[in-house]
């Protein structure tokens, strides 16, 4: 089976274990990645408050790529990047004039024929169907992940079908339960995580982590999964600073899904980099024997 | 004396919500005032009176000054919960967005100059080579935000930020999360055309 791929510039960044891990584990299940040739920028949260066409015009390159590229589904991991692609094809194909501006500067069209989709988007129909399960030889047993998802995972500024439930999505918890782990119920999954004001509002973003935080640890989780990137980095490399400043004393590791996923199939630490996090990620694994 | 309770221009007033309203492509005026966005605003605490509710209602009744640079405007993360959780489906971050793009063409100075500096520093990294390079990006976004301390003589300011910055560089490089190499995109004719037709159409007023 193959798919476009769209990584995005983080996944060949800062977040480039996401990009790693997302081949390894979906090559496991038997998807071959098709990576969009020349891709740029989807121009993020940035361009939209920039410039309304460019937020538009930028992921719109992309999707005529992908419209062009003979596939019939694009997978997006980074959620900032599947909001904007999805985004901009539902303004493209409900706004003619606009399309018609845009594709005539590109070189490959917009056509709109593309699925864009989430990686949960792929992954919770293989955990539906079993065929997940079947690839892993390790039960995750005794993890009680804090199913995180952040904003842009379904809540959209426009009206674009949206896969999951928007208050409390499931698609994690269907995909950690299929593979023996325990997810808790908590009400801080969809809540924002500060985005960029780590960077350039930090008291606003830390005040946003510490409610998000306090949350999990009381119901009882003992690490923080998500799908996106910036969530990702945020709660992990400003946990610290905001730990301390809320006077909390616990640690909580930050894992992509696809770790996850990987530690399950019995991938090693090594081969789905798993060191390459702020907290420590290996103890958490390493206590309940899962590598 | 009785004093002015409300200051309402007619004309000036309609002209406003007709550009939000057409920007935006959102109904303010089916704003009931129910407050349920105002009730999961995340940076509720954060920004004073402003609420997403009270932002409408300041356009309702015209109050250009305040509606255009105002801590919510400049707060908003753009989570979007108000939109997804209001009864008459008006996306309030897309009118904050509008609210934006206004002040800036009207060249008010940002409420808070660190959050226009990184949006606009990224964008202009992302359209350089066409991805982005978070070096490039944060490199950018210091050099606009030490120009602005340095005409505010805050130098202390410069110092901070400076060491924040470059204290997170280190253990990111540490944790190998940050990429040293530059990505770009091959071809980037068709994104500078585009980048110069957005330029056109911000000149055009359109």
């Amino acid at each position: 089976m193959e798919i476009a791929y769209y990584p995005g510039c983080t996944l060949h960044a800062s977040s480039q274990i996401y990009d790693i891990q997302t081949k390894l584990v979906l090559g496991e299940m038997g998807i071959n990645l098709n990576e969009l040739e020349d891709w740029n920028c989807c121009g993020a949260t940035s361009a939209s408050k920039t410039d309304d066409f460019l937020s538009v015009a930028m992921p719109a390159r992309n999707l005529g790529i992908a419209d062009n590229s003979g596939l019939s589904e694009l997978v997006i991991p980074c959620s900032a990047c599947y909001s904007r692609m999805l985004v901009a094809q539902h303004r493209l194909a409900s706004n003619h004039r606009l399309k018609d501006e845009i594709n005539a500067e590109l070189t490959k069209k917009v056509k709109g024929n593309i699925r864009i989709m989430s990686i949960l988007e792929v992954l919770v129909p293989k955990a539906e169907s079993g065929e997940l399960a079947e690839k892993t030889t390790k039960q995750l047993k005794g993890l009680e992940p804090a199913c995180y998802y952040g904003c842009l995972q379904t809540r959209f500024p426009y009206d674009v079908p949206v896969p999951d439930d928007v208050e409390n999505p499931q698609g994690m918890e269907i995909v950690l339960k299929a593979l023996g782990a325990n997810p808790i119920d908590w009400s801080y999954k969809t809540d924002c995580c500060g985005a960029s004001a780590t960077v350039n509002d930090i008291d606003t973003a830390l005040l946003l982590m510490s409610k998000i935080f306090k949350d999990a640890v009381a119901r009882g989780a003992n690490c923080f999964v998500t799908t996106c990137p910036m969530c990702q980095l945020n709660l992990d490399a400003y946990q610290e600073q905001m730990k301390q400043k809320y006077d909390i004393d616990q640690d909580m590791p930050v894992y992509f899904i696809t770790e996850l996923i990987g530690v399950a199939m019995d991938k090693s630490p090594e081969e789905l980099q798993i060191d390459r996090h702020f907290v420590d990620t290996i103890g958490l694994l390493k206590e309940l024997n899962l590598i | 004396m009785a004093l002015p309770v409300l200051d309402y221009e007619h004309e000036n007033t309609q002209a406003f919500i007709h550009e939000v309203m057409s920007r935006s492509e959102q109904n303010i005026t089916a704003c009931y005032q129910c407050r349920r966005c105002a009730a999961g605003c995340p940076v509720g605490e954060e920004t004073g009176y402003v609420t997403p509710d009270r932002l409408i209602r300041m356009i309702l009744l015209g109050d250009r000054e305040q509606a255009l640079s105002n801590k919510l405007v400049w707060k908003c993360v753009s989570c979007y919960t108000c939109g997804t959780r209001c009864p008459n489906e008006i996306q309030t971050a897309k009118i904050i967005e509008t609210l934006k793009h206004m002040s800036k063409e009207e060249h008010l100075d940002p409420l808070l100059p660190k959050v226009a500096a990184f949006h606009k520093s990224f964008c202009t990294a992302a359209n350089h080579l066409g991805r982005l390079n978070e070096i490039e990006f944060m490199g950018l976004y210091e050099i606009k935000n030490a120009f602005h301390d340095l005409i505010h003589f805050k130098f202390r300011e410069i110092f901070k930020e400076t060491m924040l910055q470059a204290k997170l560089g280190l253990r990111m490089t540490k944790k190998k999360r940050m990429h040293f190499g530059i990505q770009k995109v091959k071809h980037l004719s068709d994104l500078k055309r585009l980048l110069k037709k957005a330029k056109k159409r911000a000149a055009d007023g359109v």
